[in-house]
């Protein structure tokens, strides 16, 4: 389920926590247990998102939004909530996760994380316990399939197939020649008889008068 | 081994008949038991269970009739040897050495890997003594390369593939007869020639599937485009071996259906004129196969 420990985090920026303030922000220090955490790609980049882990720091609840931009028209970004309210603490008054590693992982998500430009956290603590929460060493991992799997969906070409043979009939016989080829380079052995000669010829350098 | 075994149970087989005769056996059970017969059986069950075959009446009357082969070899050879020790009883009784190789070889298909492991191992172990009556070599030498390479040939030959076709794949994994082969490269080689023969078994159903609508033969821009796809295929399944899944995914992606109806689309529009028969069309894909495969030297 983890992302393994040699795959690195995609490099994005993490702007500074906004808390709610209720009433003026000045001198009003009364909070109101929600915080928004915006996680930004550098202009123009997205990433399929295959895992965001972050630490806790005394979140109750998060709420994951992302930004995906559709393939194909840069204009139309939308914001959609990949994730509601997922509680991060047993109970927001009580001490239990609160300061805990935790990671999200792209199938705990209601939509498809692919082509995300920006990941908005939504932090919310009912509790007054405490001073202050946050979420700290947020990082976002990358789907390494990502092109291959946006290939494989984005296939809209119907090519005209008359006179043409079934392509899925065609398509197991290739894989099954394909499967017997890779049966067959697996099992090259090392093996092997000790010649000196390649093809009937020996190397010339072999070939020393005492 | 297991021909010791054989050749025992022959030896032992007649006088116990003999012997039944003679003390008019006292019951069918001990008959059997004297008779060897369930020995024989079991033997026989055990073979076809590890061969899982679709056809167990044909394959028992191939064991019995390998069997009645041993046995009358058991006998036969043993007086060669004393009669004319070596030439020609030695040349029929290699060519009984490897008749029986090669059944073992056909047992099991190699995708049942254990049983088809064990096959070659006692195919190789049979070959190997197989310098047997002269008496000069002895084993665990390894097996003479002329009959290593006349069990490639008849590999390929039982396997449906032409003489033509197998040529080059068996140039590549030919030993002289000189060399003595070790028991990886014979497994190797056997393993090789059984898969070669169902690739080129697939290769001709690939043909008749393309050329399927119009019983045409096929284009050769089709043809060409179809074997370029497996080509593609297997040259991005190349490289390091850490990231095997992702190299299968990524080959499946390319053989997908939508992937070939592209590639068969964009050839039939345009690609090289003429046409391709199912020979040309069977060495190309040959060619895919043969060049993956290690010389061996």
């Amino acid at each position: 389920m983890s992302v393994s420990a040699d795959s690195e985090p995609v490099s994005c920026t993490v702007k500074p926590p906004v808390f709610l303030q209720l009433g003026d922000a000045k001198t009003d220090t009364v909070k109101s247990g929600v915080c928004i955490v915006d996680v930004t790609l550098p202009f123009g980049k997205s990433v399929n998102i295959e895992e965001i882990s972050f630490k806790n720091f005394y979140t109750a609840y998060v709420t994951v939004r992302l930004l995906r931009k559709v393939p194909g028209q840069e204009a139309a970004a939308k914001w959609t909530t990949a994730l509601r309210d997922l509680a991060l603490m047993e109970n927001p008054h009580t001490e239990g996760g609160s300061q805990d590693y935790s990671s999200i992982h792209r199938a705990q998500m209601q939509v498809v994380p692919d082509h995300v430009m920006s990941v908005r956290f939504i932090l919310r603590q009912p509790s007054s316990a405490w001073m202050n929460f946050n979420l700290q060493e947020i990082k976002i991992f990358q789907k390494e399939v990502s092109d291959l799997l946006s290939d494989l969906t984005l296939v809209d070409f119907r090519p005209d197939l008359e006179g043409l043979p079934d392509p899925s009939t065609v398509s197991s016989s290739i894989q099954q020649m394909w499967a017997l080829t890779e049966v067959m380079q697996t099992n090259q052995t090392t093996a092997s008889i000790g010649r000196f000669d390649v093809d009937g010829c020996y190397d010339v350098n072999l070939l020393s008068v005492p | 081994m297991a021909d010791n075994k054989e050749k025992r149970r022959s030896a032992v087989i007649p006088p116990a008949m003999a012997d039944s005769k003679t003390a008019k056996c006292d019951s069918d059970r001990e008959f059997l038991a004297q008779a060897g017969v369930g020995e024989l059986l079991r033997g026989a069950i055990l073979k076809m269970v590890e061969a899982r075959t679709d056809d167990p009446i044909g394959f028992l009357a191939d064991h019995f009739c390998n069997l009645a082969s041993v046995s009358d070899a058991g006998t036969g050879g043993s007086e060669g040897d004393e009669m004319n020790n070596g030439t020609l009883g030695g040349r029929a009784h290699e060519q009984q050495r490897l008749n029986r190789a090669l059944w073992h070889l056909r047992l099991a298909h190699h995708s049942h890997r254990s049983a088809f492991s064990n096959n070659v191992r006692v195919a190789y172990d049979l070959l190997n003594d197989s310098m047997g009556p002269s008496g000069s070599d002895g084993d665990g030498g390894g097996v003479r390369g002329g009959l290593y390479t006349q069990t490639l040939q008849c590999l390929c030959s039982e396997g449906g593939v032409p003489a033509s076709t197998s040529a080059p794949l068996l140039h590549r994994l030919h030993c002289q007869d000189h060399e003595a082969v070790p028991y990886d490269v014979f497994r190797h080689g056997v393993l090789t020639c059984a898969v070669f023969s169902d690739y080129i078994r697939q290769a001709q159903r690939l043909y008749a599937e393309v050329c399927c609508p119009d019983e045409e033969p096929v284009s050769r821009a089709l043809g060409m485009a179809v074997i370029g796809t497996l080509k593609e295929a297997l040259e991005t399944s190349q490289g390091s071996e850490a990231r095997r899944t992702l190299r299968y995914l990524e080959a499946s992606a390319k053989l997908s259906p939508d992937q070939l109806a592209q590639a068969m689309a964009t050839a039939q529009t345009r690609g090289p004129g003429g046409s391709m028969d199912a020979k040309e069309f069977e060495n190309a894909a040959a060619e895919v196969f043969i060049t993956r495969v290690k010389v061996l030297s």
